[in-house]
């Protein structure tokens, strides 16, 4: 395999790892905006977007609505992200908006703990919770083979899903009137109010959509994997979290941006470094905590316009 | 009494530990100025933020077109008819002007009166059109001034009220924003004019109250305001 073979294949794998890093960083990205809170819980509802889909499944399988796969695929993905977009709505009402205008340290230990309880929570009341959960494998499998580079068909379709989530992310924040009432909350809430937006309304809306798309991150790591756990969301969100600081907190892009380098620096930090496979996430954050150094504001960083 | 458009009764409030209104009754007649003067931390901004449901009123009511208001959500009061073009302009920086002015129209579903409401604006500023397309955050401070008042007038208001329209601009630019309110008054807006600016809002205004210490302590005309002891031996000093 040669050294170009390498790369292309690496960023491939890179690219699939890193749109569903993406997905999870738009969550921290739009609740900063909104909010002004690092929603450090938001790594759970990634986790509990891959549960509520095995639930659904557990209930399909029962009553026997398996034979058309397609169909199945969209019932796992739509239940699943409104099921965790609802949990996420009631809880950031009761836990997460309450703190917003507190000191930050406070949201932060408050966001922490939501995550922790939703963690605990699948681990006692899910069956077995502690073990690893298969997941079904329904994508269609096998792969295509370019010169010596190999692509998975899975991997595809979840990549362009990615794509696809994006896609219709940035077209409800920037061309919807509910997307325009989470930008100008975000640029100023209570010039926001003073324009007739409903606050409480917007946040609903911040947490369904931040939620939804974590949900479908959840899914796709299933898929991917072919198994979840329920702490896996601890590690997601340290790893989305860093995406969208390396993108610059607070925007969109950024966090798509921050989300695919990450994925793209653990691939070829497995692929090319000595004990790298064990290592990557070492060296992908050692890159972050760089960043962080010479770019604080991140890659898209906002600049600061001076209100005069 | 159906003249009067918004009537606060006996308004108190508590915000915070020093800004606080009490006791505060006032009348904005439709139609006019009407101004409030007072200086920094009188508790000028506490009142508009009461006007807007922006803080707690602890005791007395406010009323809009007849209908108590009191309690009310701020996008709610601001539904009724209420505008407002905020003290530090407060426009949306990363927006472009367009969408910010659409944003001044955030609860007008019909879009030919968002048309022809923008229109309107930008007849009256026609800067704001030449630069419809740019951030508002990289404009001067002059033309998001205009911005502002033009954002705020975009929601067809039946009250519009300016916070501080004068503060932070040059001389010359105070001048002519205070040109563009007594125009927007003319074209049939009541305005609540709320100032630091004694000697330039007495000009414009029909009638007025001075806030000191979160309490009216003189009200009436304008004639009747340039009369009084408070406001010669406090405001119009040069």
């Amino acid at each position: 395999m040669s050294v170009l073979d390498m790369i292309i294949q690496q960023s491939i794998n890179g690219l699939m790892l890193g749109i569903m890093y993406s997905l999870v960083a738009v969550g921290f990205t739009l609740y900063f905006g909104v909010l002004n809170v690092i929603n450090f819980s938001h790594g759970d509802f990634f986790m509990l977007g891959g549960f509520m889909a095995l639930i659904l499944y557990g209930i399909a399988d029962t009553l026997g609505w398996t034979q058309n796969v397609p169909l199945l695929i969209i019932y796992l993905f739509l239940g699943s992200m409104i099921l965790t977009a609802l949990i996420a709505i009631i809880t950031a009402r009761i836990c997460v908006k309450p703190v917003s205008k507190a000191p930050m340290l406070i949201s932060l230990l408050v966001t922490l703990g939501l995550g922790i309880a939703i963690r605990e929570a699948v681990r006692v009341f899910y069956p077995r919770g502690s073990d690893p959960k298969g997941f079904p494998t329904l994508l269609p499998q096998g792969s295509l083979s370019i010169g010596n580079i190999v692509i998975r068909y899975e991997n595809v379709i979840i990549f362009v899903l990615g794509v696809l989530v994006i896609v219709v992310v940035n077209y409800l924040i920037t061309k919807t009137k509910m997307g325009m009432a989470i930008r100008a909350v975000a640029q100023d809430g209570e010039a926001a109010m003073m324009m007739g937006v409903d606050l409480d309304r917007t946040i609903d809306i911040t947490f369904l959509i931040g939620a939804a798309v974590a949900a479908v991150a959840g899914i796709m790591n299933g898929f991917y994997y072919g198994q979840i756990m329920f702490n896996m969301g601890a590690m997601m969100g340290v790893i989305g979290f860093s995406a969208s600081v390396i993108g610059g907190l607070g925007n969109v892009y950024g966090a798509i941006v921050g989300g695919i380098l990450f994925g793209l620096l653990e691939t070829f930090a497995a692929a090319t470094l000595p004990m790298g496979a064990e290592n990557k996430r070492v060296f992908a954050f050692f890159i972050v905590i760089l960043f962080l150094v010479f770019k604080p504001t991140g890659i898209l960083g906002e600049k600061v316009y001076e209100r005069v | 009494m159906s003249d009067i458009l918004l009537k606060m009764e006996n308004v108190t409030t508590v915000y915070g530990r020093n800004e606080m209104l009490r006791n505060v009754s006032l009348e904005i007649e439709k139609g006019k100025i009407t101004c409030l003067l007072g200086s920094n931390g009188a508790g000028k901004s506490t009142l508009i933020k009461a006007i807007l449901g922006l803080v707690k009123i602890t005791k007395g009511k406010i009323l809009f077109d007849g209908e108590d208001i009191t309690g009310e959500k701020t996008h709610k009061i601001v539904r009724r008819g209420i505008s407002i073009v905020p003290e530090g302009k407060r426009i949306f920086p990363k927006m472009t002007v367009v969408e910010n002015l659409r944003m001044g129209a955030f609860n007008e579903t019909d879009p030919q009166t968002i048309e022809k409401n923008m229109e309107r604006v930008f007849e009256l500023f026609p800067r704001l059109k030449e630069r419809r397309r740019q951030i508002a955050g990289t404009m001067s401070g002059g033309e998001q001034s205009m911005l502002s008042i033009g954002r705020g007038l975009m929601s067809s208001p039946k009250l519009m009220i300016f916070d501080e329209p004068s503060l932070g601009l040059a001389p010359i630019l105070v001048e002519q924003n205070f040109e563009t309110i007594a125009r927007i008054n003319s074209e049939g807006t009541t305005v609540f004019l709320v100032e630091q600016n004694a000697n330039l809002t007495l000009e414009y205004a029909a009638q007025g109250y001075v806030l000191q210490k979160g309490e009216v302590i003189v009200q009436g005309s304008v004639d009747v305001l340039k009369e009084s002891e408070v406001i010669k031996s406090a405001y119009l000093q040069e």
